[in-house]
């Protein structure tokens, strides 16, 4: 699918054109799901659970029922046991039976408004009996815990889960054998690792909007980075065919894996049936902190053999996750980090096992990046602590340990496109690093590397010809901001070679678009792209033949020009778009529809280099790149660290829109800056003690640095859309390692625990001074 | 649910009546931290009594004593320009534009965040250490109370239900003092971890004044009147120095809390210190 053409030569592909949808964006008239209003429409509230684990006892919803305005209260006794979830089906719409989280919706209520609609839900008296929290992996696990999911070994789950009492999976891959290797180190290092949870902060929080149709059919709108998802996990919540849901989406403001998955959209439908009226319901902030989903905390230790002169020999890592309440993905993402754990370097040895238990808190789940920055945290981190000791220069350690041409990812996965060593190059080259590193001023350069996925799962897109020769296309992926609206309908309009703007992209809709499972796993660029220039493939097949009729020439005779006509190669004679949609809608053949399907098929794992336990899915992507080095200052009289520079280069196989991957650049670096240095969810005793803006602080503008370098680098992936794959997710992994490597090189204090506040570095310092 | 009633009065003798009426009543001024604390139904006010149009509570004034009157509605951004604020008491200045973000400076006042009395603010920090006073109106006439008195606990000030803060009053500067406020933040516009307001003058290497008040770290702005008169006469580099921040630590009370630990605030305390009578210090030697 790779075009023969250089970026200087492709028509649209290659281009920093502006989003298609920035204007209206720009002029506040894009429609998010506060935005939407149906006639007649209620609003949906809810009630939290006061207690972290308990029994439901009882309900009184009288009171709530008698408050003017109220139309219906819902709680558990109202909902069967139909269960939800991406890997383990454990999770219902709604509390019942018992609370697993401080926080969980346990009843709900629509009423004539949002205000009269929360006052009563306050009123839903619940009676329960407290049971023992587990508030941490270690006490989930220990023998006689308090078990959260009973049912656990009856649950529906999707892999061969390796579950039991609170665990909720175990896996583990190896290569080699690193017992044995051991003895073949020089040296050996050994360190463990922790990171917080951290909250996707979307700048929209999570809401929906359901309506009962007079036939029963459900319309429901939502935020959500998937159409199909929240069809699925609405049905399967509700015990409902998915005949008879149909998922839409406005515009999203923002998703960072918080969308993709369930949040009330189940609530919002089940009070829509109960009232027959639609129910319109919006999470406040703090309900979408206490409720939603957030990054996994980890706790990692990593040992890394090596031979005298940097060669990596041997590498064991093993992880522990807390998964909180309900599975929803984590299983995925403890396999993923597991996956990722070796980093982009040959280990000829390897191995990296861990668990994920079931606590008390609210559900850790997908966040950009998927298990990956917090691995890529300690393994770079502990890199540099190895470049150190062996006196060799760390990026010299990286290049000289990176895979190279033909090296086969951990697990035994080929690697088509590989660019880290130009983008450990292009950074070593664009950020000075040889002579930052040599200044032994106040400001410190740290480097980290890191491969991550592009891609997973189905997709399709139909490119349907309309009457006069322009184009829409319709794909299901929904733009969640960052731009896939755009870059789809430039590999369209390079594909059909016609502007843009005879390019209409299709709101993803369950009962138009074709199937695709999301916008996550950086993976909408790489295989909804496959998807498009297939669909626009089987579509230019078709103007063709239809061309060679009215050319009088056989079709393999015959090109795309631009700006949507067909020509007689060698030739000046050749006919329109226009002419062409005339013919098919009014003559001859009928509308042209191209249609493409796919799904992600290279397997993971090699059983012949790898073994592999538990592993949650079997085909995860082909594999981006990026290096990058960051700059510190310490204040050494605070301890407070500020990122001062940032230089990145990121393989994207081919930019479809270099803008829009300086886009993602920057904001995967801002959210992996508060990753690094600031943000982190606080429990005290099962509370979630910052739910609000107020108490959990990220990063602003003056926390980031004003300019923020990137290189693109391109290494065409074989199969991806002319030679492009993702670039979503890999930018914030690469960003904490960065940073700690950054504040060692500055002050000679190595944290291994995120996130790096002033009092860590603060410690680190006065302990430093007293050695 | 139950709605507030909304007043206008024009007079403080009107708001002091409305207050005295209903206990439940609340001033609106800025509404920074009242309608967060609203939006988060932690206060739900039966009554709200904007100050908007009390004339007297508008303006900044020089007094004839030499003290500077602060009208309790004046904003943020205004404090952070006024060009009465000279030598030392450039800490209110200096405090005042660390507040929050320009947004909340353009609506913030000074009366509503001295009343709120967030343990975290910085007002109170400045003020402790400025020994300015708050005029307050209420159901028993006016009366003014010593920033040292007026801030008791934990959001607990000498205000009464139906007080109301009129203004800040400012004595003048120390003769050739410099003001120094600093402020640790986990990011620009947060609440602070820690802050310390120094009002400092030096007669050649010699202190001889100097007013030392640091905030986040307890109930209460810290200030130790006695131990900063030790120092007079003495010079900066002074072991005395180190003695002096070491009492400081003693009187802290700090808390852990989503920002950072107390034993944090407790190691940051004399570093700070340290940093801000050096800041002070390489000030005065500019003006010199």
């Amino acid at each position: 699918m790779a075009s023969e053409k250089t970026t200087n030569e492709m028509y649209q592909v290659g281009k920093s054109i502006p989003k298609v949808d920035a204007r209206e964006k720009v002029l506040g008239r894009a429609q998010y799901i506060a935005d939407l209003t149906r006639p007649n429409m209620l609003f949906g509230a809810m009630l939290q659970s006061p207690y972290a684990h308990a029994k439901i006892i009882s309900y009184d919803t009288a009171a709530a029922e008698e408050v003017p305005g109220v139309k219906f209260v819902l709680t558990g006794d109202d909902f069967g046991d139909h269960k939800m979830g991406p890997f383990i089906k454990d999770e219902g719409a709604i509390a019942k039976g018992k609370v697993r989280y401080m926080g969980e919706p346990v009843a709900c209520v629509a009423a004539e408004d949002e205000a009269t609609a929360r006052a009563a839900a306050l009123l839903i008296d619940v009676e329960y009996e407290e049971l023992p929290a587990v508030l941490s992996p270690e006490a989930a696990l220990e023998p006689g815990a308090a078990v959260l999911h009973e049912d656990l070994a009856d649950y529906f789950k999707v892999f061969e889960a390796i579950a039991e009492d609170n665990l909720m999976s175990y896996t583990e891959i190896s290569e080699g054998d690193v017992d044995t290797a051991w003895d073949e180190c020089d040296l050996i290092v050994e360190n463990t690792y922790e990171t917080q949870a951290q909250n996707h902060l979307s700048l929209e929080p999570c809401g929906a909007l359901a309506e009962v149709e007079p036939d029963g059919l459900i319309n429901l709108w939502s935020a959500n980075q998937s159409v199909f998802r929240v069809q699925a996990n609405v049905c399967e919540a509700l015990g409902l065919p998915m005949s008879r849901v149909r998922s839409m989406t406005p515009k999203v403001g923002a998703g960072f894996g918080n969308k993709m998955e369930a949040h009330i959209q189940p609530l919002c439908v089940a009070l829509a049936l109960a009232t027959k009226r639609p129910v319109k319901m919006i999470l406040s902030r703090e309900e979408d902190f206490e409720t939603v989903r957030a990054r996994h905390p980890f706790k990692i230790r990593y040992k890394t053999g090596v031979k005298n002169d940097g060669t990596f020999v041997a590498r064991e890592v093993e992880l522990l996750l807390d998964g909180g309440a309900f599975a929803d993905d984590s299983p995925g993402v403890l396999g993923n980090a597991a996956l990722m754990s070796m980093g982009p370097y040959h280990f000829p040895n390897a191995k990296a096992f861990g668990k994920v238990a079931y606590t008390n808190h609210l559900r850790f789940a997908a966040f950009r990046g998927f298990g990956n920055p917090q691995v890529t945290f300690a393994g770079e981190a502990q890199i540099d602590e190895i470049a150190d000791k062996l006196g060799i220069d760390p990026i010299d350690l990286r290049l000289k340990n990176m895979l190279g041409k033909g090296e086969k990812w951990f697990g035994g996965q080929k690697v088509d496109s590989n660019g880290l060593q130009e983008c450990l190059e292009k950074v070593r080259a664009s950020s000075d690093w040889d002579n930052r590193r040599k200044n032994s001023g106040e400001n410190g350069v740290g480097v980290s590397a890191a491969g991550h996925i592009s891609g997973l799962l189905a997709t399709g897109a139909i490119v349907r010809m309309l009457e006069d020769g322009t184009f829409v296309l319709n794909t299901g992926a929904t733009d969640i901001g960052q731009g896939s609206d755009t870059v789809l309908t430039q590999i369209c309009a390079e594909s059909l070679q016609i502007p843009i703007e005879n390019i209409r992209t299709a709101a993803p809709d369950t009962d138009g678009s074709p199937y695709n499972w999301g916008t996550t796993a950086s993976r909408v660029t790489y295989t909804t792209g496959r998807a498009v220039v297939g669909a626009a493939e089987d579509a230019v097949r078709q103007i063709k033949d239809y061309a060679a009729i009215l050319l009088e020439s056989p079709a393999d005779d015959l090109e795309l020009r631009e700006g949507g006509m067909v020509g007689i190669k060698g030739a000046n004679k050749e006919v329109s778009f226009f002419e062409i949609a005339a013919m098919t809608h009014w003559g001859v053949g009928g509308p042209i529809v191209g249609s493409h399907t796919l799904v992600f098929d290279q397997p993971t794992i090699d059983p012949k280099i790898a073994v592999a336990k538990g592993m949650p899915f079997t085909n995860i992507g082909v594999f981006t790149f990026a290096a990058m080095v960051s700059e510190v200052a310490i204040d050494k009289v605070t301890g407070k660290a500020s990122a001062e520079g940032a230089w990145y280069a990121v393989d994207v196989g081919q930019a479809i829109n270099p803008g829009l991957v300086e886009g993602q650049v920057d904001g995967g670096y801002a959210q992996g800056l508060g990753y690094a240095l600031f943000e982190e969810m606080v429990w005290d005793d099962g509370r979630l003690a910052n739910p609000t803006l107020m108490d959990y602080k990220a990063p602003g503008t003056a926390e980031v640095p004003y300019e923020i370098d990137t290189t693109i680098v391109e290494h065409p992936e074989p199969d991806g859309p002319f030679g492009a794959k993702g670039v979503g997710e890999i930018t914030l992994v690469t960003v904490p390692a960065s940073i700690a490597n950054a504040i060692t090189h500055a002050s000679g204090v190595r944290l291994r625990k995120l996130p790096l506040s002033p009092e860590r570095v603060l410690n680190g310092l006065i302990e430093n001074e007293n050695t | 649910m139950t709605e507030a009633r909304y007043f206008e009065p024009e007079t403080v003798d009107e708001v002091v009546a409305l207050l005295a009426a209903d206990e439940d009543a609340k001033c609106v001024a800025g509404g920074a931290s009242l309608v967060a604390m609203m939006n988060a139904r932690l206060v739900e006010p039966s009554q709200l009594i904007s100050l908007r149009h009390v004339e007297e509570l508008q303006k900044i004034e020089l007094n004839e004593d030499g003290w500077l009157q602060i009208g309790a509605l004046v904003r943020h951004c205004d404090v952070v320009i006024a060009a009465e604020l000279t030598e030392g008491n450039q800490v209110l200045s200096q405090a005042a534009g660390l507040i929050a973000n320009p947004v909340i400076r353009d609506m913030g006042t000074i009366g509503g965040s001295v009343g709120h009395f967030d343990p975290a603010a910085d007002y109170p920090v400045a003020l402790a250490a400025l020994g300015a006073e708050i005029e307050i109106a209420g159901a028993n006439g006016r009366r003014s109370v010593p920033a040292g008195e007026f801030f008791i606990d934990w959001y607990e000030t000498a205000l009464a239900p139906s007080d109301l803060i009129t203004s800040i009053r400012v004595p003048p500067a120390p003769v050739g003092s410099a003001g120094i406020y600093e402020k640790l933040a986990k990011v620009q516009g947060d609440m602070g971890i820690a802050m310390v307001a120094v009002v400092m003058a030096m007669a050649g290497d010699a202190i001889n004044y100097l007013a030392v008040s640091v905030g986040g770290c307890g109930p209460t702005p810290i200030r130790l009147p006695d131990a900063e008169q030790a120092l007079i006469g003495g010079s900066v580099d002074d072991a005395a120095l180190q003695d002096f921040s070491n009492k400081l630590v003693a009187a802290s009370d700090p808390v852990d809390d989503v920002r950072a630990s107390a034993a944090y605030r407790k190691v940051l305390i004399p570093r700070f210190v340290a940093q801000a009578i050096d800041k002070a210090k390489a000030k005065l030697g500019e003006a010199s």
